[in-house]
């Protein structure tokens, strides 16, 4: 988090409104074009082995009221924005949308906070600059990593060495908000264990797991925050270490799966730098749901809906996918982590995940 | 009841003295007791009606001379009276008609025509001298001017209640200085409360009557309205009666009253749209009723075991053999050629077979050879057995007695006819029971006057009836099933429907007279035949035109629209709504919209809830036309004038006093119509302008956002605030292209203006896709047809602040998709609808 840095993204963002202005002297009417956020508009980069957006723009543009109001609250923030560098403070998105209720002008203030989070989705891809180099974080904070892993991360208050099994409790090491001040000291480590449910991460803790079998437990919680989603791609690239993701058998959590490895469509501006391609998924497959003959639920409509949704999903169309949801529909069930507890709380431990592991040649 | 009787009895003279307090009443009389009936039940409203009845006499009498009307009122204070003054420009009266006019009750020239009048009656002015003179006890003082007279004459008179004529105070020749007209003075108890609705009235008059001058003076306020127009409504003309709208009372006195002979000389001469070919159909209709139709039966069939040849040749005698078989021969062909036929049709057949045969033959064959032949067929037709009174008849036919269980002629044709008209869920044992005896009824017929002679099987349609009720009735009571209404109407009309009329000549007029049943028939005749709507000449409407020029004058509103409908007829009197709308502007914007109403012209100013028109106005869902409708039902709320004008030969009113439209559905769906027609445009009119009301808004609203986002960006790029002139003038002057469609009929005007807002010069391609082929289009725009589209091109140049339009007409179903190129799309507004 270099000042040089700060620099930077502040020039960027005074550049975008820099590009307002021009437009105004050339008697243009104002305009941001950024592109389409939906599934539609995303598309596999061969070069990158991620997915990214594809051409399809939307226009903001002060033709129409809605446009105007936009744009003004677009310079609005970015003049925050630009404030908020140079005093090196950060803030988080909540923040922003209260702090709107105190700018002079009634028309740039916020009318809720998915307009203002989506504000600054748009500045990070017109400006080419992330949300954490604005300072500005997430309400939920980064998950957690235990197992043989050193690093130093810089505190306001210094920087600190951290051993992420034996400096920290039961509950591991906080990824910090920007996982990008941190640095990897020496490691231990096979691989990485992504898992979805805090039960399951706590259970695999209990039983030792990391410390049996090398691993780095990185806790998930639900669709991982971006933070998780760094670090988890920086313990991939910079110390060559697999990636696994271990979640529930179910269309959501293949979609958790799916933003690891693929990046997610709010986020595919920043694939290249969030999404980790190699990652693999462990399961629970709906092959295991078959295979171990575990306890299951039916499937919703919900579930059937987002199943055949994931069927036209670019992230989705491989071969494995198809195959597992496909078969997933036919026996129209699911099951959750936990579900392996039905065979014993060790179950998963000594069996479950080294048959899965070596299966998958990560063990 | 029974202690009366016998009251009765005991004093026998009680009738006689009963019958001395009985006595006529007169007319005058009545209403003196009865004001309220005529609109003069209070000081406030007898004032107002006063008004009215005067204003419209004057109007009527004016519009009947052509003469451009010019109407003077005036309501002064005299004490403790109010004084009313009208004074028109009419062509006057003579010294002989003008007491009766005013001092007579239900004396005009307007209660037998039918033609478009705002008078009817004949009471309206006489009855506003009535009650000047007995609520003031002063005579009306009239001046009436006729033209080209040289004085005019003054007369102060009332009216004499128990004669209902006029009773002569002053009589004297007198200057004036109009050279024609008339000028009525009445004195009366009245007061000044109903102020609004003598306002109204004046103001509505002026609205409906472009063409008229009127002036208003009354004790604190004094209007004039001035002329619209000086067009003259349209001369109306008498028209008869039509068939349709005539009830029997007035039938029987015109029948009375005609000169011609013959029913068919009548209907022609005293109805309108009756000629000779509506005349035979009413009279057919006429005798279906009057003598009822004629059974037509099915002639034998080759299978059948009837032989009519030798009948009809053991019938003939002394004819020579060559005569007879000829005569035989040709009656049987006849009969045979046809489906079925009845007695008279059988007459006709032998009629005219024995006078070929005479014709070739030389032999006479006279009216007993004939009676005899139609005789034997006409037996054999309906299955009779032979004759024995006739002689000659006997042993001819070829009937079977000794078979006397063997099925009637009459029960198959009947059964077959049922058969078809019943629903095929009745079981065939049930409808053969039912033909067995409905023939049986049949059979049973005699002739009226003659029970002995042979049936001719002539029944009215109510006799018919009565044979299928029984029949039915006897089929449910022994056969246990169901006959129902629906079954038993349809094996009548089946029945009827093969029925003949009979050719009897219809009673000529003056036997008409006094025949009560034969009249009754003779309307219902009328009502049944389909006769062409009667002439609109009668009516005056006052055109979409006028409507519009009357709205303008007298409201002052942002919009107005009106419509005038076709002529439809109720009760044989032709009727015309018309409807008009005003809109915005300085109209009153608090609650609910106005509504004006009128019936010939007059404005209704009384009795709002109790007439068609209020409740059709309600009854619109005017949401869907742009205004405020709380709950969406009733009157609509806003800055809108709803008018609406029903003109008649004979409007129908719920009462004497005029005042409001009876609920006559014929009526009330032209009245939706006409206000729907209007409403249509003032829909258009409100859409347009709230988009203009949303462009002006976001005008507004950019006018504000863009500054405050230069002056944000120039702070932040810590630079001179930006020149943001051009960007704005972009985003607001705008390049507007809009379509307006006007209906004309079955086709639509379609008009697209291009509306330069921007300061340079505009080059546009516009492109209309139509549905139906546009015709009429200018040289500078070309059509091309693809695939059942046509492709309007047009491509216009627009200087700076300049209009162009593109105008064409199309089917009125069209529909269109508009295109343009050619403006940088910032810069257009598209406003398609």
């Amino acid at each position: 988090m270099s000042a040089d840095n700060d620099q930077q993204a502040r020039e960027q963002l005074i550049d975008l409104a820099a590009q307002f202005y021009d437009q105004f002297e050339l008697g243009e009417i104002p305009h941001m074009s950024v592109p389409t956020r939906t599934k539609n508009n995303i598309e596999y980069s061969e070069e990158l082995n991620v997915w990214v957006y594809g051409d399809r723009e939307s226009t903001r543009s002060a033709n129409s009221v809605r446009g105007a109001r936009k744009l003004l609250k677009a310079v609005y923030t970015i003049e925050f924005l630009a404030d908020q560098l140079e005093q090196d403070r950060s803030s988080t998105l909540r923040e922003l949308y209260y702090l709107s209720e105190s700018w002079d002008n009634k028309e740039a203030q916020f009318n809720d906070q998915d307009e203002s989070n989506g504000l600054i989705e748009d500045l990070e891809i017109v400006s080419g600059v992330t949300r954490e180099d604005f300072h500005m974080r997430p309400e939920e904070s980064g998950a957690k990593v235990m197992g043989p892993l050193r690093i130093r991360e810089q505190t306001n208050r210094g920087d600190r060495d951290i051993h992420c099994q034996l400096d920290v409790g039961q509950g591991g090491y906080q990824i910090p908000n920007n996982p990008d001040t941190i640095e990897f000291l020496d490691n231990d480590a096979e691989f990485v264990l992504c898992v979805e449910t805090g039960g399951m991460r706590d259970r695999l803790v209990e039983n030792g797991f990391d410390e049996e079998y090398d691993a780095l437990i990185v806790h998930l919680g639900g669709q991982p925050a971006r933070a998780t989603r760094r670090l988890t791609k920086r313990l991939h690239d910079e110390l060559d270490l697999p990636v696994t993701v271990f979640a529930d058998g179910d269309p959501w959590s293949y979609r958790i799966y799916g933003s690891v490895a693929y990046g997610s469509i709010k986020s595919a501006h920043l694939s290249e730098y969030l999404a980790t391609p190699e990652a693999q998924y462990i399961g629970i497959q709906p092959a295991d749901i078959v295979e171990y003959d575990l306890p299951t639920d039916p499937l919703s409509d919900s579930d059937i809906n987002a199943l055949e949704s994931e069927l036209e999903d670019p992230r989705f169309q491989t071969d494995y996918w198809e195959e597992q949801i496909e078969l997933q529909l036919e026996i129209g069930k699911k099951s959750e982590q936990q579900s392996l507890a039905a065979r014993g709380l060790d179950f998963v431990t000594d069996t479950y995940l080294p048959e899965r592991l070596s299966e998958m040649g990560v063990l | 009841m029974t202690s009366f009787q016998s009251t009765l009895e005991d004093e026998a003279g009680i009738a006689e003295e009963l019958a001395e307090s009985q006595q006529a009443i007169s007319i005058a009389e009545f209403f003196e007791k009865n004001k309220h009936m005529l609109g003069f039940d209070s000081g406030a409203r007898g004032l107002v009606t006063a008004v009215k009845e005067a204003v419209d006499n004057a109007l009527d009498a004016a519009e009947e001379a052509s003469i451009l009307p010019d109407i003077y009122v005036e309501i002064e204070e005299a004490g403790d009276y109010y004084r009313l003054i009208v004074e028109d420009n009419g062509p006057g009266l003579t010294k002989e008609t003008l007491p009766k006019v005013f001092g007579k009750l239900l004396y005009g020239s307007r209660f037998h025509a039918r033609e478009q009048s705002r008078g009817q009656q004949g009471i309206g002015i006489s009855a506003a001298v009535l009650y000047a003179q007995l609520t003031s006890g002063k005579p009306a003082k009239i001046t009436s001017r006729t033209q080209g007279a040289s004085e005019a004459e003054y007369f102060e008179l009332i009216v004499d209640t128990d004669e209902n004529e006029p009773e002569i105070s002053v009589e004297e020749t007198t200057t004036w200085d109009r050279p024609h007209g008339t000028r009525i003075v009445l004195e009366m108890e009245a007061n000044m409360r109903a102020r609004n609705q003598l306002h109204d009235y004046i103001k509505h008059t002026a609205v409906v009557n472009p063409h008229a001058r009127l002036e208003l003076r009354e004790p604190q306020e004094h209007f004039k309205f001035e002329r619209a127009t000086d067009q003259l409504p349209e001369e109306t003309e008498e028209i008869r009666p039509h068939p349709h709208g005539v009830e029997l009372g007035t039938v029987m006195k015109m029948l009375s009253a005609t000169d011609s002979q013959t029913v068919s000389g009548f209907l022609q001469e005293e109805f309108t749209r009756v000629g000779k070919k509506s005349a035979e159909s009413i009279i057919d209709e006429f005798r279906d009723r009057h003598y009822g139709r004629e059974m037509r039966w099915r002639p034998p069939a080759s299978h059948e075991d009837i032989d009519l040849r030798s009948s009809i040749t053991d019938a003939t005698v002394n004819k020579g053999a060559d005569a007879t078989d000829a005569f035989a021969d040709a009656i049987v062909d006849a009969v045979d050629d046809r489906d079925r036929i009845a007695h008279h049709e059988l007459l006709a057949v032998v009629d005219s077979a024995a006078d070929d045969v005479e014709s070739e033959h030389g032999t006479t064959f006279g009216d007993t050879v004939r009676e005899n032949a139609v005789d034997v067929v006409w037996r054999a037709l309906i299955d009779a057995p032979g004759d024995d009174a006739t002689g000659e008849g006997d042993e001819t036919v070829d009937f079977d007695e000794d078979d006397v269980d063997s099925e009637s002629r009459l029960v198959a044709d009947l059964y077959a006819l049922a058969d078809d008209a019943t629903s095929t869920r009745k079981d065939d044992e049930v409808i053969h029971a039912f033909a067995e005896r409905l023939a049986a009824k049949f059979e049973d017929e005699r002739e009226e006057g003659d029970e002995d002679a042979l049936t001719r099987h002539r029944l009215t349609h109510k006799r018919l009836r009565s044979f299928v009720d029984r029949a039915a009735d006897l089929t449910e009571e022994y056969d246990d099933v169901s006959f129902g209404d629906t079954a038993r109407e349809n094996v009548l009309e089946a029945v009827w429907g093969v029925m003949a009329t009979v050719p009897d000549d219809p009673p000529l007029v003056r036997e008409f007279k006094g025949d009560r049943d034969a009249a009754s028939n003779l309307v219902d005749g009328m009502r049944e035949t389909d006769i062409m709507a009667p002439p609109t000449r009668c009516l005056a409407p006052i055109t979409e035109e006028l409507i519009s020029a009357g709205l303008e004058k007298e409201f002052e509103a942002d919009f107005y629209s009106s419509a005038t409908r076709d002529a439809e007829v109720h009760g044989g009197d032709p009727f015309i709504v018309e409807a008009g709308i005003a809109y915005g502007g300085d109209l009153e914007a608090e609650g609910s919209a106005d509504v004006m109403r009128f019936a010939n012209r007059v404005p209704l100013v009384y009795q709002r809830g109790a007439c068609a028109t209020t409740d059709v106005v309600k009854s619109i869902g005017w949401r869907n036309y742009g205004l405020d409708q709380p709950g969406g039902s009733g009157l609509p709320n806003g800055p809108a004038v709803i008018m609406v004008h029903v003109a008649s030969t004979n409007v129908p009113f719920t009462s004497e006093s005029k005042d409001a439209v009876a609920n006559v559905p014929a009526i009330e769906d032209e009245i939706e119509l006409a206000i729907r027609e209007a409403a249509r445009e003032l829909k258009s009119y409100l859409n347009k302008r709230r988009s203009m009301q949303q462009r002006r808004k976001k005008q507004n609203v950019l006018g504000k956002i863009l500054p405050e986002m230069a002056t944000k960006v120039a702070e932040v790029t810590e630079r001179d605030e930006p020149d943001i002139d051009d960007a704005i003038a972009r985003i607001m002057n705008n390049v507007l292209v809009e379509r307006s469609l006007e209906e004309n009929g079955t086709s639509q005007a379609v008009t697209v203006t291009v509306e330069n807002n921007s300061n340079t010069s505009e080059s546009l391609e516009i492109t209309d896709i139509v549905s139906a082929e546009p015709t009429g289009l200018p040289d500078d725009a070309t059509v091309v047809e693809m695939d059942g589209e046509w492709f309007v091109k047009w491509e216009p140049d627009v200087s700076s602040g300049e209009d162009a339009a593109l105008e064409y007409e199309v089917a009125d179903d069209a529909e269109f998709d508009l295109d343009v190129k050619g403006v940088e799309t910032e810069k257009l507004t598209v406003t398609d609808q």
